[in-house]
């Protein structure tokens, strides 16, 4: 019933909701709106004030200059101070031609498109709920209609209504409306028959009337983003079909001031090399053309989520100096990875925000690590700037070591081969992560010879196979689809993918979240072997506490982008030291109790991070100096460190009286 | 491994077809029959004695019931027999013959322009997005497209033509040079017949009216082929395939551009209606003698047979035409004959 609730909120608080895209939407977009609408209310000027304005109008060939006495126009005059853009053959003003003209773009295209809106809409509400066969034999139809050529479609009306009424205004609008009821139909339509199968709808049946309020109401406000954009855009190509019409005669008639008309009769005067009867027209149509299509363009890439800057609107990031270190070839080149004070920015709407902010570990070779927190404390941004994979807008600042390449500051070739070769990457959704134009067999060649140019086309297939039976995928599949797959068989093409050149380092990013139980337990077992075998060092990033004991050597464990603690896998769920840790492993379900325990409150926002401890606000001992300066890691045991102030090397003396927690969670509590 | 599901793909789109046809030639005749009166006397009323007119009409079949005549024209479309105008003695299907070539020619090549321009204008913008080449390449597409073709082709007349003097402006070629008329395809004639001089000829003739028409289509497809491209590029296997260290040439064009070409072959069938219809406008500017301009003249001697049986032949090529592309995207993307 939440749905419900939801269409009986005020019209203008939805309206409001609705235009919420519009205030986040970027510069550009904005600009384009602006532009537009800017030419659009000049148009609607000219063709409202302009008749009052000029002295002219439209069909006037002759002033009087004294009573009774009258001058005609020039023929054919070029622009001047008297006729500020010239005189036609027939002795018109050209500018008092083209204001009319304005006018009756204005009403026709309002008309038509009006009298296409309501058609369409009306047929599209009713063709979706009456549903059967009807509508289909209305979709059809209306399919039928949208692919014949719109031009073609409107000179036909426009022939057949000539039968009924002389040609002219009226005959015009409908022929140029015919042309986009199927695109409201459409829009409705489906709609309509989407949210007639809503339980809210069902339910609201036995009411009877106001069934169909609710479902008007939810199709309004589901439709009500695109209808201005196609709204828009058909406007502008009204003007156009208009014009095609009035050129070629079958539009408004004669002498009626009409751009698309004066333009075909300015036809000789251009072989005659008399440019202004045929230019000027021409540029009111394309002026407003391009206005009407800028608005809504711009209002489609408002709408569109796909469309909408990402991490582009805010201010910049303050850039950091790029050093470039000298390569470290001591321990680190004994490492899997070796991570210092990593930071990834963003850009966003609100502000810039650094969604890692300083993270330090090591990773060994055959080490599993475990990267835990809740979701949006920027794992996966680190996962991500382990390779230097950024989506735009993205800075990484610290460094990543891996195999003695320095991931942030070594140029884009480099860390292009490191990629796949040293160090794989595994995805969250494996059912989008494949070219879905790709057979499996290209995937596994183009990135074995991407990266070992001498291996031939049957050798990589052959590594493919051997790769693919590693992960429990009959080699005999090699050549088909993604789309051939199930999820979980996709994401162990994907595992395949990443050990077929054997990296020393692989970021495994919540690998498991979208699948089964079985095939959870089925990939970790496979990292298990490589770790065990291969000496493969993993970072195993993950909210999933039950996979973190089930495959990890060591937990990382993070919060508002920073690591807040880390320790030996046993250690972190037996005696956890940090009140962050000691919550989150006391928030989950486990034989030991029956209370489900959680943390209260919500991580705090990246943009303006409090300047203390970063979980300060939400933790049960926060102390006067939590708030005042963020906490270091503390030696809390051996090998597990905590950045909390309740612990002694964390920056502040520890006060006397602090009751410690210690032990399981799950048994004495948080 | 794939032919049957293909083969039964493609009878799939057939059977769908189907309806489609009929359901348009349907909605084309009760459009043409709305009008009041015969259309013997709509076209002749009062040149024509009363007798003449009445023996026209029975000539035409126009005295039988309205349902003999829709079958009639159901049938007769069906099996390629368009009717017979009024007002020309030649059989629609003869007009078509002469003069489709013509039109089909040059929305060819207005198809090919477009598509040019549209990929790659469209592509560099989606790739170098927000950019001065961006936001250049946006505003070029929305002119073109806002620009009305007859406008364009008479400023390039007079510019080309008449100014620079460099390319011919009226008709398919300067007479003289007009190949042996085998198909009808003027370009595809002078290469049959190896006419170096007509095959020149021919091409200069098309240039003018195929880029106008093509600019106009090109700026839908510069749209399009942007938004697309922006979508794959920030799709999570565009993504996938960087983090497998694919180079950068090859993620944008074999994962990237491959992928946002799907919707544009999709769309085709929809902006071959486009361009047919504008080449309505095309072919009267550049007297060009094809289909649309003989659907103006008739249309302007009010004849309606004429008139019927040349859009029921355009109804038929677009349904064509989308089954064609259909086809095409079928054998392009895996996933739709799956």
């Amino acid at each position: 019933m939440g749905r419900n609730d939801m269409t009986s909120t005020p019209l203008r608080a939805r309206l409001h909701h609705a235009w919420r895209p519009f205030r986040e939407s970027g510069r550009i977009a904005r600009g384009l709106i602006y532009s537009g609408a800017g030419v659009i209310a000049g148009f609607l000027l000219l063709a409202f004030a302009g008749p009052v304005l000029y002295p002219y109008g439209g069909t006037q060939y002759r002033v009087e200059t004294e009573p009774g006495e009258f001058a005609t126009f020039p023929e054919l005059a070029p622009p001047s101070a008297e006729h500020w853009l010239g005189t036609t053959k027939d002795q018109f003003d050209v500018f008092a031609r083209i204001i009319d003209g304005a006018t009756i773009a204005f009403t026709v295209m309002t008309l038509a498109v009006s009298i296409a809106m309501v058609v369409g809409v009306t047929l599209g509400l009713f063709s979706g709920y009456r549903g059967g066969r009807l509508d289909r034999i209305a979709v059809t139809a209306m399919d039928a209609v949208y692919a014949f050529p719109p031009l073609v479609l409107a000179i036909i009306v426009a022939f057949v209504l000539g039968a009924y009424v002389s040609p002219g205004v009226v005959s015009a609008t409908f022929a140029v409306g015919v042309v986009y009821i199927p695109q409201y139909f459409r829009v409705v339509r489906n709609q309509t028959l989407s949210v007639k199968e809503e339980p809210f709808v069902e339910a609201a049946r036995s009411f009877g009337a106001r069934n169909r309020t609710v479902l008007g109401r939810y199709v309004f406000f589901n439709v009500v983003q695109t209808v201005p954009v196609i709204l828009t855009l058909n406007a502008a190509d009204a003007i156009l079909v208009l014009a095609a019409l009035g050129f070629l005669g079958y539009g408004v008639q004669p002498p009626t001031p009409e751009w698309g008309y004066d333009i075909s009769q300015a036809v000789d005067d251009v072989a005659a090399g008399i440019w202004w009867t045929a230019l000027w027209p021409g540029i009111a149509i394309v002026l407003l053309v391009t206005a009407l299509t800028l608005v809504g363009e711009g209002l489609n890439d408002v709408v569109n989520p796909l469309l909408r800057a990402r991490g582009k609107a805010g201010s910049k990031l303050k850039a950091m100096p790029r050093v470039r270190r000298a390569r470290r070839q001591d321990d680190a080149e004994r490492l899997a990875a070796r991570v210092r004070d990593l930071r990834v920015g963003y850009r966003t709407a609100d502000g810039p925000l650094w969604a890692v902010d300083g993270v330090s570990f090591d990773l060994r070779p055959g080490e599993c690590v475990a990267l835990v927190g809740e979701s949006g404390c920027g794992k996966s941004s680190m996962g991500r700037a382990m390779l230097r994979l950024m989506p735009p807008g993205g800075v990484v600042h610290g460094q990543v070591d891996i195999g003695g390449t320095d991931v942030v500051t070594a140029p884009e070739s480099e860390v292009r081969r490191l990629r796949g070769e040293r160090a794989a990457l595994m995805f969250q959704e494996p059912m989008t992560r494949l070219n879905p134009l790709q057979r499996v067999s290209d995937h596994f060649v183009e990135m074995i010879r991407t990266h070992r140019p001498k291996t031939s086309r049957d050798e990589a297939r052959s590594m493919a196979r051997e790769a693919l039976v590693q992960v429990g995928i009959p080699p005999t599949r090699i050549d088909n689809y993604p789309h051939e797959f199930s999820g979980g068989m996709r994401q162990r093409v994907m595992l395949a993918l990443s050990i077929v050149l054997t990296p020393r380092l692989i970021v495994a990013d919540e690998p498991t979240t979208a699948l089964d139980v079985i095939v959870e337990s089925q990939i970790l077992s496979i990292l298990e072997r490589l770790r065990a075998e291969e000496e493969v060092g993993i970072l195993l990033i993950t909210h999933n506490l039950g996979v973190v004991a089930e495959a990890c050597d060591r937990v990382a464990v993070m919060y508002a982008g920073k690591i807040v603690e880390t320790g030996p896998v046993d250690e972190i769920f037996n005696n956890p030291k940090h009140p962050y840790t000691r919550g989150l492993v006391a928030s989950t379900i486990s034989l030991k109790t029956t209370e489900l325990r959680s943390i209260g409150g919500y991580p705090p926002s990246l943009v303006d991070p409090p300047q203390g401890c970063r979980f300060a606000p939400r933790c049960p001992y926060v102390m006067d100096h939590c708030t005042r300066r963020p906490p270091e890691l503390a030696e809390v045991g051996p090998e597990q460190r905590a950045a909390c102030f309740l612990y002694p090397g964390a920056g502040q003396p520890v006060p006397y009286d602090v009751a410690v927690p210690s032990g399981d969670p799950q048994v004495s509590g948080i | 491994m794939h032919a049957g599901s293909l083969g039964r793909y493609i009878l799939q789109r057939l059977a769908l077809a189907v309806p489609m046809v009929f359901i348009l030639l349907t909605l084309l005749f009760l459009l043409l029959h709305a009008a009041p009166g015969d259309p013997v006397t709509a076209t002749l009323g009062g040149r024509l004695p009363p007798e003449e007119i009445a023996a026209r009409k029975e000539a035409l079949g126009l005295n039988d019931p309205i349902l003999v005549q829709y079958f009639r024209y159901i049938g007769g479309a069906v099996t390629g027999d368009f009717g017979n105008p009024i007002t020309d003695p030649r059989s629609v299907t003869q007009i078509v013959l002469d003069t489709a070539p013509a039109t089909i020619e040059l929305a060819v090549a207005g198809m090919l322009v477009a598509v040019m321009l549209g990929v790659t204008v469209g592509a560099l913008s989606g790739r170098l997005r927000d950019t001065p080449f961006d936001i250049g390449g946006r505003l070029f597409g929305i002119l073109v497209y806002a620009a009305p073709v007859f406008w364009t082709g008479l400023l390039a007349q007079l510019f080309f033509s008449v100014h620079l003097g460099w390319l011919p402006s009226q008709q398919r070629s300067g007479g003289f040079d007009a190949p042996k008329d085998i198909t009808g395809f003027y370009v595809l004639d002078s290469i049959i017949t190896w006419d170096m001089a007509a095959l020149s000829d021919v091409l200069a003739h098309l240039v003018l009216p195929a880029v106008t028409l093509g600019l106009l289509v090109g700026g839908i497809f510069i749209r399009l082929v942007r938004v697309n491209m922006l979508q794959t590029l920030r799709s999570d296997y565009v993504e996938a395939a960087r983090a497998r260290g694919l180079r950068e040439h090859v993620v944008l064009f074999r994962h990237a551009f491959k992928t946002a070409l799907i919707p544009i072959v999709t769309i085709m069938g929809l902006q071959f209606a486009m361009l047919l219809g504008n080449a309505v406008l095309t072919e009267k500017t550049f007297t060009w003698p094809g289909l649309a301009q003989a659907l103006v003249n008739f249309i302007a001697a009010r004849d309606y047979a004429a008139v019927q049986g040349i859009v029921t032949f355009i109804a038929l090529m677009i349904v064509a035409v989308s089954l064609l592309i259909d086809i095409l995207t079928g054998l392009i993307d895996p996933r739709v004959r799956y």
